[in-house]
């Protein structure tokens, strides 16, 4: 499975989203993810994937397609990918 | 003008002995109880042998993502405050809700959430916690999450002072009404805190139970010389509390009227009970109430099955009701003691006895202490002819006494 589907995965189960909804490039905000919703979603990501976003990182993820930017990139650089 | 008054319009119960009102009542009326002995994985170590566990299934009031965002004890609040909310038909689309409010009791709070951080950090080494845990175990989130599941925009009050929180939370939401503060209060208290890490600390005080060797679930029994300690429970209750104008305005089903509601504090010791404060909050919540002590038909007891508190809790009951013997149980022995939730769940016991006449009884006491000489309601659930009023006795760690007095009419 591709680092966005299981994302996805994620996501669905996290915020009860129809995943024909999904859309990556959607903002977050009109996904109906506030903030604090988010920063608790970051967790189960780095948990799931075993990597650590930074704060600074986190600053410029408004997306879903941002965010699997960012967990391919911190997996290619652990080895990992 | 007649003075306002508070009826109670909607009950809900999420308990050891049941998730909704019927279960609850059934369990009461059969003297069916809810204790058993804990699973390994949640005594862990504790030492901790029987407690009263809420059988509870998130779903489907709760999706599943949501679930797993919202602790036990918030779940449990959302679900009595819905099934309350329900039975009270109010409409809440069609309400000024910036005139209804949320007055909640906990203890503990997020126990559960506490407790998985903690282990996160000491016990799996993990440099992190999840970034809920805040807003999960603060101990205002499960009345935060009554008011944002409902949209309930009025006062909102959380207190927090041990076995009499939702007692006070009680008390208090009838006073927010009768103060024209607001129209209706969504009232009550959960708690859930059976995990490891609080059961230590309550197994450190030496103050519960250990399992009966014959019959786990009668581990507690109250006002019986056998008596050897509390058992410790969780789950919620709660009300919908109305002004009687309005509830009767809109045709509501009215239960009772909270007429009376005394606090006091003993202002002598952390955990020793005191009479003269026991007996000040009785008086007060009878003198409000404005009834004498003949009137009143039954008393749900504080009664948590310790050696000292009952004993203490007799004497102020037999200062109060001298030379009217009132009938008198603690249903504990069935529920077990919900601390922060004990005051609201004890409460719908009361009311049982004060609608249908149905008296829920002290299960196992077959040797009743002579020092704890009360008009027990024993072993079985008895009926009487519904009374005018009943009382409700709760006692917490701290000093703090709440008394609730209910009426008929």
């Amino acid at each position: 499975m591709d680092t966005l589907t299981r994302i996805k995965r994620l996501a669905e189960k996290e915020f009860t989203i129809d995943p024909g909804k999904l859309d990556a490039s959607a903002s977050l905000e009109s996904l109906g993810i506030d903030s604090l919703s988010f920063i608790e979603f970051m967790f189960k990501v780095e948990e799931e994937f075993g990597v650590a976003v930074s704060d600074d990182d986190l600053k410029g993820i408004k997306t879903l397609a941002d965010l699997e930017r960012h967990v391919a990139s911190a997996l290619a650089a652990a080895g990992k990918a | 003008m007649a003075a306002r008054r508070v009826a109670v319009t909607g009950i809900g119960v999420v308990s050891p002995l049941g998730n909704s009102l019927p279960e609850f009542h059934r369990a009461l009326a059969e003297g069916r109880p809810g204790i058993r002995r804990l699973p390994d994985e949640v005594a862990r170590g504790s030492g901790v042998q029987v407690g009263a566990t809420v059988q509870w299934n998130p779903a489907p009031l709760l999706k599943e993502g949501e679930a797993g965002n919202i602790d036990r004890v918030s779940q449990f609040a959302i679900g009595a405050a819905s099934q309350a909310l329900a039975a009270s038909r109010l409409d809440l689309a069609a309400a000024d809700r910036t005139r209804i409010g949320v007055s909640w009791g906990t203890g503990m709070g997020g126990a559960h959430s506490v407790d998985a951080s903690y282990l996160q950090l000491y016990g799996k080494g993990e440099p992190r916690v999840r970034p809920l845990t805040v807003v999960m175990a603060m101990n205002n989130a499960a009345g935060s999450n009554v008011a944002v599941r409902h949209g309930l925009r009025g006062p909102f009050a959380n207190f927090s002072t041990a076995c009499s929180s939702s007692a006070m939370a009680l008390g208090e939401a009838m006073r927010t009404i009768l103060a024209g503060r607001a129209d209706a209060m969504v009232a009550g208290g959960a708690e859930a805190l059976l995990t490891p890490g609080t059961l230590a600390a309550w197994q450190a005080l030496r103050t519960l139970a250990p399992a009966d060797a014959g019959d786990p679930a009668a581990s507690c029994k109250p006002f019986d010389k056998r008596r050897s300690g509390l058992v410790l429970g969780e789950g919620a209750a709660a009300f919908v509390l109305e002004e009687e104008d309005r509830a009767r305005a809109r045709g509501a089903t009215i239960h009772a009227f909270i007429t009376g509601y005394g606090n006091s504090c003993d202002a002598v010791h952390m955990s020793r009970p005191d009479r003269d404060g026991q007996i000040r909050a009785m008086h007060e919540a009878l003198n409000e109430s404005g009834i004498a002590p003949q009137e009143v038909g039954y008393i749900n007891a504080h009664g948590t099955a310790t050696s000292v508190g009952d004993l203490v809790e007799a004497e102020a009951i037999n200062a109060v009701f001298d030379g009217a013997p009132v009938r008198v149980s603690s249903t504990k022995s069935l529920h077990g003691h919900l601390l922060g939730g004990a005051g609201a769940l004890e409460f719908a016991v009361a009311l049982l006895a004060l609608e249908e006449g149905l008296l829920a009884p002290t299960a196992f006491l077959e040797q009743p202490d002579p020092a704890c000489a009360l008009n027990h309601v024993a072993l079985k659930a008895e009926r009487i002819a519904p009374p005018r009023a009943v009382m409700s006795n709760s006692f917490a760690f701290g000093g703090s006494n709440v008394v609730l007095v209910a009426q008929r009419d």
